[in-house]
């Protein structure tokens, strides 16, 4: 998987139905300065691994209603 | 009336309004009085209803005060619950103008018990962060030492009860956001089973992950509120159809046979070696109590922040869609950075997040067929200085709201409930707090565990100075 640039956010956020995001925030999520957020990179390298992760047949998270005793 | 309850907790305040050497209007005076003085130093309030409050005092009636455990008491909300007529800013100038049409549902509940809502508290814009740090309504600090965050993101909540300006107050809890400033702040926090207490009436954050919590002086106040606000609501469609219970029926019983998991892995490492030792001390005391301490093994946890964000962005940008829309100027630059995150995130990654959170919470649950709890340190770090970005620990450098939240987050993702507590003052003067986790539904012995803790003198710690 190749690194993200700024041209592809601007492509994608400029193609693609998303909101109007400005180039300090792009610079934001590439080059993070506000020490809150994790940098996309770095996001996606992880979620790379996440993704290549088997769950096997896990389903989504559905809450806890049925789940009166603790299995 | 002097300032010298404002430290009590509710049993004490309820016994005085009982006996009627108070009444209500000379505490909510008491409050109001607190408030004028403290707030400008701790910024817990964004919004203050005294008179509200005062005239809700002078209507109540003898028997109103005999009506519920909170009856005559002044709370406080975070910013995010409705009141009806009052601002709802989230702590954000995008909601500047957003009055309220009618109560949250915990509102509504509080105010049918007759307890008196003093106002709204700070927070992290939108709750989005663990430090409280807010560029609009300032951000709230711990009443130990005001150079130092109480935490967050219900900052102000924690802070308006360790300043002594409310002896109880609600907050919300998606990563840790009740139970980190509470033990930050020296209180005691709870975020119960997910769906156990309603969130419709609350500006939601990420829906999967927020629970709505209480933060308290005392562990038996803990119980109390949480009493009055668990209940189904058919509004929510996360609530869970159980009925109403009273948490505080096994506070007096004691621990002894109870088994409770001490993780191996993750929650001991890397943290502050007084924190460490603080739990030592109480694991001893919980053995000679009769409790079996049970190694326990989590599961593999290394993504477990990223399955959280995966999750937290993008349905707080869906949050915001509308808003952003129509307000976007409006936002903070850093809430509107994570925004920008969560347009990144594709549908094939959400969706494997929520399989992770189903996976961790199968693995979570086993580990309660060993257990009846689990003991950890409720924070890895005490409360840092006001600005503080990132806090470095044996070479590993970590920014500052990962490390708040970093033995809380998890908890929410697997629903599981969860309360804090101080255990120790370090010696730097700032409170220590431990955490302890529970299967589903099974607050009451948490509760009952955190009242043994707490009934012995060695783990309280003093009030704070900053605010006497």
């Amino acid at each position: 998987m190749q690194d993200v640039t700024k041209n592809t956010l601007a492509g994608i956020f400029s193609q693609m139905a998303a909101h109007g995001w400005s180039q300090s925030e792009i610079d934001e999520l590439l080059e993070p300065r506000m020490g809150v957020i994790t940098g996309l990179q770095d996001l996606l390298n992880e979620l790379e691994e996440v993704r290549k992760i088997d769950l096997g047949t896990v389903p989504p998270a559905m809450g806890v209603r049925n789940t009166d005793t603790h299995d | 009336m002097t300032d010298s309850i404002a430290f009590n907790d509710v049993r004490t305040l309820r016994a005085l309004l009982g006996s009627g050497r108070v009444t209500p209007t000379e505490l909510v005076d008491v409050f109001a009085g607190r408030i004028g003085r403290y707030n400008g130093l701790s910024k817990a309030f964004i919004t203050v209803t005294a008179e509200t409050a005062r005239n809700q005092a002078i209507r109540l009636k003898r028997t109103d005060l005999e009506q519920s455990t909170f009856a005559g008491i002044p709370y406080a909300s975070k910013d995010l619950f409705d009141v009806k007529g009052v601002l709802t800013t989230a702590g954000s100038k995008v909601f500047h103008d957003r009055v309220a049409e009618a109560d949250a549902h915990v509102i509504s509940l509080l105010r049918a018990a007759h307890a008196i809502s003093m106002g709204k508290t700070n927070l992290h814009e939108f709750a989005y962060g663990a430090t409280g740090e807010n560029d609009v309504f300032g951000t709230a600090v711990n009443a130990y030492d005001p150079t130092r965050l109480a935490g967050g993101s219900s900052s102000g909540s924690a802070a308006a009860v360790a300043f002594g300006l409310v002896p109880a107050a609600l907050g919300t809890d998606t990563g840790g956001s009740v139970r980190a400033p509470a033990a930050l702040c020296g209180l005691v926090g709870i975020k119960p089973t997910v769906g156990r207490v309603s969130t419709s009436g609350v500006v939601p954050y990420c829906w999967t992950l927020d629970h709505v919590g209480v933060i308290t002086r005392t562990v038996a106040d803990c119980a109390d509120l949480l009493s009055l606000v668990a209940s189904h609501d058919p509004n929510d469609p996360a609530s869970i159809n159980r009925p109403p219970e009273n948490y505080a029926d096994e506070l007096d019983l004691d621990i002894a046979g109870l088994r409770i998991g001490v993780p191996r892995n993750f929650y001991y490492d890397r943290a502050d070696n007084e924190i460490l030792a603080a739990l030592e001390d109480v694991k001893r005391y919980l053995v000679a109590q009769g409790v079996t301490l049970v190694p326990v093994t989590f599961p593999d946890m290394e993504h477990s922040r990223t399955v959280s964000l995966t999750v937290q962005m993008p349905e707080a940008l869906s949050a915001h869609s509308a808003y952003l829309q129509r307000r976007g100027e409006l936002y903070g630059a850093d809430f509107r950075a994570g925004l920008a995150l969560g347009q990144c995130i594709l549908a094939e990654h959400y969706i494997k997040a929520k399989r992770f959170l189903e996976f961790y919470r199968q693995r979570t649950n086993r580990l309660f067929d060993d257990v009846d709890l689990l003991l950890t340190p409720a924070t890895p770090e005490i409360a840092q200085k006001v600005g503080t970005v990132a806090i470095e620990r044996n070479g590993v450098t970590e920014t500052i709201g990962n490390a708040i939240t970093r033995y809380t987050s998890f908890f929410n993702l697997t629903g599981h409930p969860a309360l804090t507590m101080p255990c120790a003052l370090h010696s730097l003067g700032l409170p220590i707090g431990l955490q302890l986790v529970g299967r589903y539904f099974e607050e009451k012995t948490i509760l009952r565990t955190a009242q043994v803790i707490a009934r012995n003198d060695r783990f309280s710690i003093p009030p704070p100075t900053a605010a006497i």
